[in-house]
């Protein structure tokens, strides 16, 4: 049986920027399994944004392979990356990005709305999940009503609207206090237990503690 | 459900830069304003004449045969004294022919109470009257005793009655040249044909400005009324054929009178008011394409300014038709609202035109399809442009740092 999930193979990321090229990625090579909960540490500017970017199907390598679930991605065009990022992967964002002028229920039916159609299930299901992590009674509020917490539990719950195969959250705690934080790596902490890969971008080592792995990238490439 | 969910998510998105579609409504209104102002005052002149003409009994079936032929710049290059009463009376016995009317006319110094002015006269017979669908509003008009007897009788119009001192005007006298006339009755009020004033006009028999005023015994024309449903153009050869050879014209000569249809009429009054509506639709459009300009501007900001959203968008999935139907889905609603705004307007504006100008609001559902089409068309074409750019942000932004 089959448990990886995605692979990255000698994985170069390259900015061009006027004349001069920025050489990021240098040849990185990962394997996730399905699962897995693994933080990435480093230090600031090391790539690991980009890196994030490039395993959510947002960014395209420079070089390298990239195999999501088997199938190899990288060349994959702008209509069928849309299409595996609105089914397979659910993003948590360090600033939330949640639109401000949905309320939380709406905000979190989002991606329900590039994939066909919202039947009653679905609104069901966000009001469940909103519960779940804690926002029963927030689901009519606007984002600016909600606390820094709260915003990214609904960022969360989001993110899991279309039962993802892998969570990608670049900094999720960055923008929380300690309490908050600790609610978010709780809810991470037991959906990773019930099955959900989660790759996750963080600098704080208590953080990553939580985590079942984590590596560190450096000057492009992972040290160990 | 979503539809719905879709619908909300692209109107907050509007409602949420009050500012923006505030200027964009305003431009787009200011200009469908115009331009259906323009067109609606357009259409209603060319029905106030039409409605005249038909007043006039000048419709379908009626024409115009007028001295003088070959008419260039106005000037009539033939002899113009030629049509007479003969030509009427043979005229008058063509089987498709209901009625004629045949006239004289000029300008003539008349005096009232010592004050002289110089008036428009036509010399008419009774059947004037039905021919031209026009009634008495005081007094009688003359008969066939009068033309008889050359008899120094004269019906006024409505105008010319009310500027010399209203209804009791029946059994003055006045003067016209030399002579003293009896004022036998008054015309209802007719209105004007383009800026020809019908109602500053007086009447007398036919023989009487004939012998007594223009001391001529030839016509100025006759209106001829055809049974219905004659064909015109047949009428109109017919009537050329009997003419010329009444007056001996063969060949190459030509006509020495010509014969004028409705459609020329309203052709005629119709031409100036055409250049300029057309002058002034020009402006219109113009002023579409800048809120136009301004739209795709404004729309280019917002889209810009909202990068950050419409890259989660993409992120979480939308396709680049997505993101251009949510804008072209924007760009509708403003076209929808602003397109009613400006035809209700253009409405308002036409009523208060109204009350200052001879012009009549027309009421039509014409100009508000035409308003909805122009300003979606504007919308659509305009925010084209940012919706292809909101399709292509690079979702990657939303790692950047803050
Ligand atoms: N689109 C881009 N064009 C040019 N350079 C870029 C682009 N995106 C990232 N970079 C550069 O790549 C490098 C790595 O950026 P990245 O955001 O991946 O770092 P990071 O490890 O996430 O840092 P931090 O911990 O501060 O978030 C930086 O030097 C950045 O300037
Ligand atoms: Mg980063």
């Amino acid at each position: 049986m089959n448990n990886i999930l995605l692979q990255l193979q000698d994985l170069h990321k390259t900015f061009q920027i006027g004349k001069i090229s920025y050489h990021i990625l240098k040849g990185v090579n990962l394997t996730v399994e399905k699962g897995e909960f693994l933080a990435v540490m480093g230090p600031s500017g090391g790539g690991k944004s980009t890196l994030l970017n490039i395993l959510g199907l947002l960014d395209k390598p420079s070089a390298g392979l990239y195999l999501f679930e088997g199938k190899e991605v990288s060349s994959l065009i702008m209509r069928d990356l849309a299409k595996i990022r609105n089914e397979k992967i659910g993003f948590i964002f360090q600033a939330f990005h949640l639109i401000p002028w949905a309320t939380a229920e709406e905000n979190v039916l989002l991606p329900l709305l590039y994939r066909g159609k919202i039947e009653r299930d679905d609104v069901e299901r966000a009001k469940v999940l909103l519960e779940r992590l804690g926002l029963g009674k927030h689901v009519n509020f606007k984002p600016s009503e909600l606390s820094g917490g709260q915003q990214q539990r609904v960022a969360i719950a989001r993110a899991l609207i279309n039962n993802p195969t892998l969570l990608l959250a670049d900094e999720p705690t960055g923008n929380l206090d300690s309490q908050s934080s600790k609610e978010v790596m709780d809810i991470l902490e037991e959906l990773n237990k019930e099955g959900l890969t989660i790759i996750m971008v963080t600098h704080d080592p208590e953080i990553a503690k939580r985590a079942g792995k984590v590596k560190i990238l450096r000057d492009g490439v992972f040290v160990d | 459900m979503m539809g719905r969910l879709l619908f909300k998510e692209v109107f907050r998105e509007l409602l949420a830069n009050k500012i923006n579609i505030f200027f964009i409504t305003l431009a787009l209104v200011f200009s469908l304003t115009a331009l259906n102002t323009i067109y609606a005052l357009g259409k209603s002149a060319e029905k106030q004449i039409l409605d005249t003409l038909a007043n006039l009994n000048f419709g379908k079936d009626a024409l115009l045969v007028l001295a003088g032929g070959s008419r260039i710049m106005g000037l009539t290059t033939t002899r113009t004294d030629t049509l007479l009463m003969d030509d009427i009376i043979a005229i008058e016995k063509l089987g498709f022919v209901k009625m004629t009317s045949p006239f004289t006319g000029g300008s003539v110094e008349v005096s009232y109470r010592g004050k002289a002015e110089k008036v428009r006269l036509d010399g008419v017979l009774p059947i004037y009257l039905q021919a031209n669908n026009w009634e008495l509003f005081r007094g009688k008009f003359f008969n066939e005793e009068d033309v008889k007897n050359f008899n120094k009788v004269v019906v006024l119009g409505y105008e010319i009655a009310r500027k010399w001192g209203g209804h009791n005007l029946v059994g003055e006298k006045i003067k016209i040249q030399d002579q003293y006339y009896r004022v036998i009755g008054i015309l209802e009020k007719k209105g004007s044909l383009g800026h020809f004033p019908l109602d500053e006009r007086i009447f007398v028999p036919l023989t009487t400005a004939q012998k007594r005023i223009f001391n001529q015994n030839y016509l100025r024309g006759v209106k001829i009324i055809l049974q219905e449903d004659t064909p015109l153009s047949h009428a109109e050869r017919t009537i050329r054929k009997l003419l010329r050879e009444r007056h001996n014209l063969y060949g190459i000569a030509p006509d020495d009178f010509r014969i004028v249809t409705p459609e020329m009429v309203v052709a005629r009054h119709t031409a100036t008011s055409k250049t300029l509506s057309a002058f002034l639709l020009t402006i219109a459009f113009i002023s579409l394409v800048i809120s136009g300009v301004i739209i795709m501007n404004l729309m280019t900001a917002s889209v810009e300014e909202k990068a950050g959203i419409i890259a989660l968008r993409i992120a979480v999935g939308a396709q680049p038709w997505h993101i251009i139907k949510h804008y072209l889905i924007s760009a509708l609603i403003l076209a929808l609202v602003s397109g009613i705004i400006g035809w209700l307007l253009s409405i308002l504006l036409m009523f208060l035109l109204s009350l200052l100008t001879p012009l009549k609001p027309l009421f039509s559902w014409g100009t508000f399809l035409l308003s909805l089409l122009f300003s979606t068309i504007t919308c659509i074409t305009f925010s084209l442009f940012p919706a292809i750019k909101a399709s292509r942000i690079d979702p990657a932004i939303l790692l950047k740092g803050l």
